[in-house]
């Protein structure tokens, strides 16, 4: 039996603790102790991004990180994103380019975007692939999640100009 | 995963007081993205993991000095070194590399020494390191000694590190206008690990060549200078007769070993035609190619 010790973290805003094994990953934490299903252990490599989480803002791969890792830390899933029901701005740019299939990957490509328009708020279309190439959608419904990138960054871009006018 | 202990020392002093040198069983973890592919395939089964995550946070700081001599701690992270502006500009090799290094979210995790510690010969920064004349610390229980990169690798996942001993640090000379490049070939997919790596450096006055590093990772069991085809370069004028004569010395001398990404022949013949292509990128400023 592998000793239990308890962690402090900041999951989605709210202060929590968990009572965690020292091989306990975070996918695992956040689908056990939390039941949050938004990241989800697909390839268990950090190849397909289907697990993607931010810690301290950056994203990284939950199947890939240690539960244990995570004392003191702040952590942001995709469940952090949708404010009263609505959708982000990323998200309802995925839902009206229509950027995805079964939607399996979706989260974590919408974890990726809300960083990467965060470093660059507009990213040409190289960068949005090379910034999105750690992330698989087994369904190809890559040009449609370029299309959700830009319209994105085009309506993050004209709700800055609205605040400053 | 199997269970395991974890021991999170505040020092590295203690870190390296925590790591058993009798026991293989025993590890660091830093990043530990490649650790936990390991743990996760059943390569390996760890008794205990040392985390070097809370230790002084000097090991997790850089500098770039003003002639462009980088020093970092092991616990540098990739994605430090590629978001930082005055490595880029001392090292264009390492901003254009790290673009092609695995993906955005494993540079936010993995760092420095264990990138470098893992010994995986398909890796993209070991040749890269190796050709910019890059060496390491290595501390262990009887004090720190500095490695050169070309005498890190020992071996498939071998390193010169003795037991118990860790990298905490590692130092990148100026580069004082010596040209980069590396290029990678992948095989099966874009993703994939590569069956080649070429790294290069090269000084140049005028239109000759006066000295040169060539590297070759993945193809062969850890990344190893191309001596031959160096001495080939060495005092040539720069121009496709020298790169070709490279590219000739190092399929030569390149033990390749065949593996899922390709025989052996074949990829002998990516070393020939990339080598080629490498020194053609680190001199495309040049005019001369």
């Amino acid at each position: 039996m592998a000793d239990l010790s308890t962690i402090s973290f900041t999951l989605n805003g709210r202060p929590v603790t968990a009572r965690i094994a020292p091989h306990h990953t975070v996918v695992e934490v956040l689908q056990n102790e939390f039941g949050l299903f938004g990241a989800r252990e697909s390839c268990g490599q950090g190849l397909c991004g289907c697990c993607t989480v931010r810690v301290d803002g950056d994203p990284v791969s939950g199947c890939l990180f240690l539960a244990a890792f995570l004392e003191g830390t702040r952590v942001d899933t995709v469940e952090s994103l949708a404010r009263g029901g609505v959708p982000s701005v990323v998200q309802q740019a995925f839902i009206e380019a229509g950027a995805f299939q079964c939607g399996f990957c979706t989260p974590g490509f919408i974890m990726m975007t809300e960083r990467l328009l965060e470093e660059h708020p507009d990213p040409d279309e190289d960068l949005i692939r090379h910034y999105l190439s750690g992330n698989l959608c087994r369904c190809g419904t890559y040009p449609e999640i370029v299309a959700a990138v830009q319209l994105a960054a085009r309506r993050k871009s004209e709700a800055r100009l609205d605040k400053a006018s | 995963m199997i269970p395991f202990q974890l021991a999170e020392p505040a020092s590295f002093a203690e870190a390296v007081r925590l790591i058993d040198p009798e026991d293989p069983t025993c590890r660091a973890v830093s990043g530990g993205t490649a650790m936990m592919l390991m743990m996760k395939s059943g390569v390996f089964q760890p008794s205990k993991l040392v985390s070097l995550r809370k230790v002084e946070p000097e090991y997790a700081a850089f500098t770039v000095s003003s002639d462009g001599a980088l020093q970092a701690g092991a616990l540098v992270r990739l994605g430090q070194l590629e978001r930082s502006e005055a490595v880029r500009a001392a090292f264009p090799v390492l901003a254009d590399t790290f673009p092609v290094l695995s993906n955005v979210r494993v540079r936010n995790v993995a760092t420095v020494g264990g990138n470098l510690a893992h010994a995986d010969p398909h890796m993209d920064l070991p040749p890269v390191l190796m050709a910019l004349g890059a060496h390491i610390t290595a501390t262990g229980p009887s004090g720190s000694r500095t490695i050169a990169l070309t005498e890190l690798f020992r071996g498939y996942y071998e390193t010169a590190l003795e037991p118990g001993e860790l990298i905490s640090g590692l130092s990148v000379p100026a580069q004082a206008g010596r040209r980069s490049a590396y290029v990678k070939c992948t095989t099966r997919s874009a993703h994939d690990w590569p069956a080649l790596g070429v790294a290069v450096s090269l000084a140049v006055t005028g239109g000759t060549i006066q000295d040169a590093r060539i590297v070759l990772s993945a193809a062969v069991e850890t990344p190893t200078r191309m001596t031959d085809a160096e001495a080939a370069l060495k005092g040539a004028p720069i121009g496709e007769e020298a790169f070709r004569a490279a590219g000739e010395a190092a399929a030569k001398a390149a033990e390749v070993t065949s593996d899922v990404r390709g025989s052996a022949p074949y990829k002998t013949q990516l070393v020939r035609v990339n080598v080629v292509r490498a020194l053609r990128k680190a001199l495309a400023a040049e005019g001369a190619v």
